[in-house]
């Protein structure tokens, strides 16, 4: 064993404990409780995504002729393809309120605040990839609903002063939507974006690892210093039952609630009741309350604030002096994001 | 997740041990851990794979050969399905049924090459290997008449007097592919004329419900 170990080390010459040192991250004791899992999840569900994703490529084909009919294919008459769409489109549904959920453990626990303030600006744009990959997704399957909520989603973008016709030629390849379109959201769906995402993943996980994991106290415990534990073996075996609890989890979603073909797309007739996916329920409710450039306007503005508000948290608290001013601020942005999705999901129009 | 129940044993101490319920626990999570990793992961590759292997095709469609009247008894035609193979349909009889005609694949099914009719020997033969097969596809000679590897034949059926091949439905979307080829020699028992190319060119593709011949099974969802 150790001839084959000296035979591995003279020609690659890795130090096999500096390696083992270098990856096993004290972890606080708090991340035992379930709830702090948050960050691996979306990150498992996104292997998963990246899997299905890759075999779903080998039979789908991006063109207004073929789209509809290759899922069709994969759906009905490719062995397991109804399982794998289905471990896709359930896995994306997982990964966007796994991240969704932990930006808010992030938030709530004020583990945003210096010095891991960059590291929030790049939670944030994990977020807008997911939703993005989401929307493109979804656009694929040149359905009546994704056909439409693509000429919806490029046109609304048409109306962001000076860029927005831009991106709209950009995306569309044209004016309207045409036979380049779909090979335009399939190469963002699963390359642009993806890439982005995996760099900015990197990062992520780089500045987690640099500045260590937030150390937190819950009411109660004395004021010790706060304990930690190994990251490998003891917070690897929870990320393996975590994993093995989604895939069991997406395939009993991707069994029971199986992913269906709806009427192909029709460029001539528009649906009478027409939705996104339920992650824009939000913005597209808030697009029926205001004028198309001012709900575009306004929703940037939010974001660009979200992205921003570790310095924005800063300045409010030196400006109250209040510590949990962001709480209350969060609770009401949370609670108006619910309201507006719940609204937007009872209602037809 | 048990921890190791006796972290500061020797190996020989360990042997010596009793057996406590921590060490039970500690055993039992450690193979329950590993068995669900082998065996989920296990059958999701086997999934993968298997959804890798395109689906054997689970609806035949019916298409349109020629009118039956236009081929004389003993007459062939060269016929191309959708996905590109070829067929010899030969008539063998004049009752006005699908039974005067037999569709006999060209293909050689020892490793695909094509047949050609032999009318001074009676028997389609495969240059490749010398393979022979009589009139109905059987193979008699050569390295499938060894491995008992017939000619594949296809179902056909003749309604109001026009000739149909059912044709696994793979592919459809190369519909003016599929029809009949003009040859420039014998590819079955009898004279070859293309009969009826112009109507094959015309051919009404008629998709059916559900496979009305017995066919491969394909894998689909259950219901």
């Amino acid at each position: 064993m150790s001839d084959v170990r000296g035979w591995i080390g003279q020609r690659v010459p890795i130090s096999v404990d500096g390696l083992a040192a270098m990856s096993n991250e004290p972890v606080p004791y708090h991340m035992k409780r379930w709830w702090f899992a948050l960050g691996g999840t979306p990150a498992y569900l996104f292997v998963v995504q990246i899997v299905t994703g890759v075999l779903l490529a080998f039979y789908y084909q991006p063109a207004p002729a073929t789209a509809y009919e290759s899922v069709r294919y994969i759906t009905e008459e490719a062995a397991f393809g109804w399982y794998l769409r289905g471990l896709h489109k359930w896995g994306a549904t997982l990964m966007i309120a796994a991240v969704v959920l932990h930006q808010m453990r992030v938030f709530f626990t004020g583990a945003y605040r210096k010095p891991r303030e960059l590291n929030w600006m790049i939670g944030m744009t994990i977020l807008v990839c997911t939703l993005l990959i989401g929307f493109t997704g979804y656009s694929l399957v040149f359905e009546q609903l994704s056909y439409w909520g693509a000429t919806v989603g490029a046109n609304i973008s048409d109306t962001v002063p000076v860029v927005g016709p831009i991106i709209k030629q950009v995306l569309l390849g044209g004016a309207t939507y045409n036979d380049r379109t779909l090979s335009r959201f399939f190469i963002l769906h699963a390359a642009v974006l993806p890439v982005l995402l995996i760099l900015v993943l990197m990062m992520h996980i780089g500045l987690v690892r640099l500045l260590g994991v937030t150390e937190l106290k819950f009411a109660g415990e004395d004021a010790a210093p706060v304990k930690h534990f190994n990251f490998f073996p003891e917070h690897f075996y929870t990320e393996l039952i975590i994993g093995l609890t989604l895939m069991i989890l997406l395939s009993v979603l991707a069994t029971l609630v199986p992913v269906e073909m709806g009427p192909r797309a029709n460029p001539q007739i528009t649906p009478e009741v027409i939705k996104p996916e339920w992650f824009f329920y939000v913005a597209f409710r808030w697009l029926k309350l205001f004028s198309a450039t001012t709900a575009m306007l306004t929703q940037g503005l939010i974001v660009f604030v979200m992205f921003c508000w570790p310095f924005i948290d800063d300045w409010l608290v030196r400006r109250f002096k209040y510590a949990d001013i962001s709480v209350w601020i969060g609770v009401t942005g949370a609670l108006t994001i619910m309201g507006l999705t719940m609204w937007e999901a009872l209602v037809a129009h | 997740m048990a921890h190791d129940p006796h972290p500061s044993l020797t190996p020989d101490d360990r042997a010596t041990a009793p057996v406590t319920r921590r060490a039970v626990l500690w055993l039992t999570s450690r193979l329950a851990l590993v068995g669900g990793l082998v065996g989920g992961y296990g059958m999701f590759a086997w999934v993968s794979g298997r959804f890798m292997l395109p689906a054997r095709a689970g609806q035949l469609h019916q298409l349109f050969v020629a009118r039956a009247a236009d081929l004389g008894v003993s007459d062939t035609v060269l016929y191309r399905t959708p996905e590109g193979r070829t067929v010899n349909i030969t008539r063998r009889g004049n009752s006005g049924t699908a039974a005067d005609f037999i569709a006999l694949s060209s293909t050689c099914p020892h490793l695909g090459c094509q047949v050609k009719w032999e009318s001074q020997n009676n028997r389609y033969f495969c240059p490749c290997h010398n393979g022979t097969f009589n009139p109905d596809g059987v193979a008699t000679g050569g390295p499938p008449g060894e491995a008992g590897q017939s000619l594949p034949r296809y179902t056909l059926a003749v309604e109001k007097g026009l000739l149909y091949i059912y044709v696994p439905g793979e592919q459809l979307s190369m519909g003016d592919v599929a029809g009949l080829v003009e040859t420039s020699g014998p590819t079955g028992p009898g004279h070859d004329p293309c009969l009826g190319c112009t109507q094959a060119r015309e051919a009404r593709t008629r998709i059916s419900p559900e496979p009305r011949v017995p066919g491969p099974s394909s894998s689909r969802r259950p219901a």
